[in-house]
């Protein structure tokens, strides 16, 4: 059966002051599958990924046209409550970013901002969450000592923890495991699609084998726009457009 | 600055082509030999298959080779895939320009059959399908593609009137004297022949389908002939 859509984005434009970083970006992403965008640098991808939690809301000078419904619910309407919205859409960026505090108040910190005090209540989201990130079983008997004495690959599944402990609905991953080694990056990709049960995932890449191997869904972008989306499979076997097949098979520029 | 991988493809090409080029060498040599009853030219497609032989572990190895360390995507990926399939085809054809000039060694030892039309017909079909199946890779022409495969009906039909003129033929002459006997022998070994000759054309067939996959990620194996693009 067809998912239901969970984001969708119509004529969305961003623009950084005069520079206009995105245009007319209509797109939808099906709820519990995971969708990557790729492209080269400076496509926009990552600035259309951070419009769907409005991180861009922090960027002095930045504007927004267009709309994105999560839920069908318009984010840049009226009487949207933004730390709310970034509750529902979590975010993991490119570097492991762990507070220095304990591995458990890493993951403990979102809860207890959100106002969620009772001992016993962090205490189980904390391990439900790191067990969720594939991580409980590494660092169980350790819980009480910095996060970042953790190697790398850990921390971002840290990252990764702490964005699911305040039980998101959408992640959004820039780049996950572009500071990682292989083998850390291949517990990143299993651990996206262990994930993919339980959230909407929307992933930023320059590793097209990654896209490849990680995503249900793949959108091109190039210049500001939306070039072509599709099933990943099909966009890596036989893309429709000639600009993706010269992107994806390397012939650019 | 050219990418190293570009020039690995068009080296997996030019072998491709190199293959073709020899097989259809074997093709005609085996055809030829077979009419002109040409034991030697025979000869020469027996021992030349070794080196088609050797192309096609090469395309394969190079192929295994570009699929690891490139990982190639899109029309890259078909290409490969394709070339792959490609060779082994080649290498086929190759096996039953050898099976003819087997059977034309012994043929050529005795007095000929007379001329059968539709043999001399499935070789001029072969040939073309053949030669239009590599024109198609060359140019990345599905729409040949689709031509090579509409030929096949006519080689089956070819196929057929040989095999019924020389069953006819077999009839009358069945068994009695060592003569006779040696009628049906010989007609078996062209029979085979027309045989070796209709796999070639369906094996020319399978390359106009792999070229459609590589230019146009479509699979057309198995549809009817009236399938179009």
């Amino acid at each position: 059966m067809e998912k239901p859509n969970k984001i969708v984005a119509k004529h969305l434009d961003f623009f950084y002051g005069d520079f206009k970083a995105l245009e007319d970006i209509s797109v939808e992403f099906k709820k519990n599958k995971i969708s990557a965008l790729i492209g080269p640098s400076g496509c926009g991808k990552s600035t259309f990924l951070r419009c769907l939690n409005r991180m861009n809301d922090l960027i002095p000078g930045s504007a927004v046209k267009g709309e994105v419904y999560i839920d069908g619910e318009d984010i840049y309407g009226q009487n949207i409550d933004v730390v709310h919205l970034r509750r529902r859409v979590g975010m993991v960026f490119q570097k492991p970013n762990p507070f220095p505090k304990t591995i458990f108040d890493n993951v403990a910190y979102g809860l207890r901002v959100n106002g969620i005090k009772d001992r016993k209540i962090v205490a189980k989201r904390v391990e439900k969450s790191l067990r969720q990130a594939v991580l409980w079983d590494e660092v169980k008997d350790r819980l009480h000592s910095s996060a970042l004495g953790l190697s790398g690959g850990q921390q971002q599944r840290l990252c990764i923890a702490r964005a699911l402990s305040v039980e998101p609905e959408v992640i959004l991953m820039d780049e996950p495991a572009s500071a990682l080694d292989p083998i850390a990056t291949q517990k990143i990709e299993d651990l996206i699609h262990e994930l993919k049960k339980d959230f909407t995932i929307i992933i930023v890449t320059h590793n097209m084998q990654q896209a490849a191997r990680v995503s249900d869904i793949t959108a091109f972008f190039y210049m500001g726009r939306l070039v072509e989306t599709g099933d990943t499979e099909t966009m890596f076997t036989r893309p429709q457009l000639q600009q993706t097949e010269d992107y994806i098979t390397g012939r650019f520029g | 600055m050219e990418r190293h991988f570009f020039k690995e493809l068009e080296n997996l090409k030019m072998t491709i082509l190199n293959m073709a080029a020899l097989t259809q060498r074997a093709l005609e040599s085996a055809t030829t030999a077979y009419l002109e009853r040409d034991e030697q030219l025979g000869q020469t497609v027996i021992d030349g298959d070794k080196k088609i032989n050797a192309l096609e572990l090469e395309v394969d190895q190079y192929t295994l080779k570009l699929l690891a360390l490139e990982q190639p995507m899109a029309k890259d990926l078909r290409m490969i895939l394709g070339t792959a399939k490609i060779s082994n085809e080649l290498e086929r054809i190759a096996d039953q320009a050898v099976n003819i000039s087997e059977r034309t060694q012994f043929l050529s030892k005795y007095p000929p059959l007379n001329s059968i039309p539709a043999m001399e017909q499935l070789i001029d079909v072969s040939l073309s399908m053949y030669k239009k199946a590599v024109s198609c890779f060359v140019n990345e022409d599905v729409k040949a593609a689709y031509e090579v495969r509409k030929m096949d009906d006519r080689a089956d039909q070819y196929t057929l009137e040989v095999l019924q003129t020389l069953v006819e033929y077999m009839v009358k002459n069945t068994p009695a004297t060592e003569r006779r006997r040696l009628n049906t022998r010989r007609s078996i070994q062209t029979i085979i022949i027309s045989r070796c000759l209709e796999r070639v054309c369906d094996l020319s067939t399978n390359i106009g389908e792999h070229v459609a996959f590589i230019t146009q990620g479509i699979n057309i194996k198995h549809q009817g002939i009236d399938a179009e693009l």
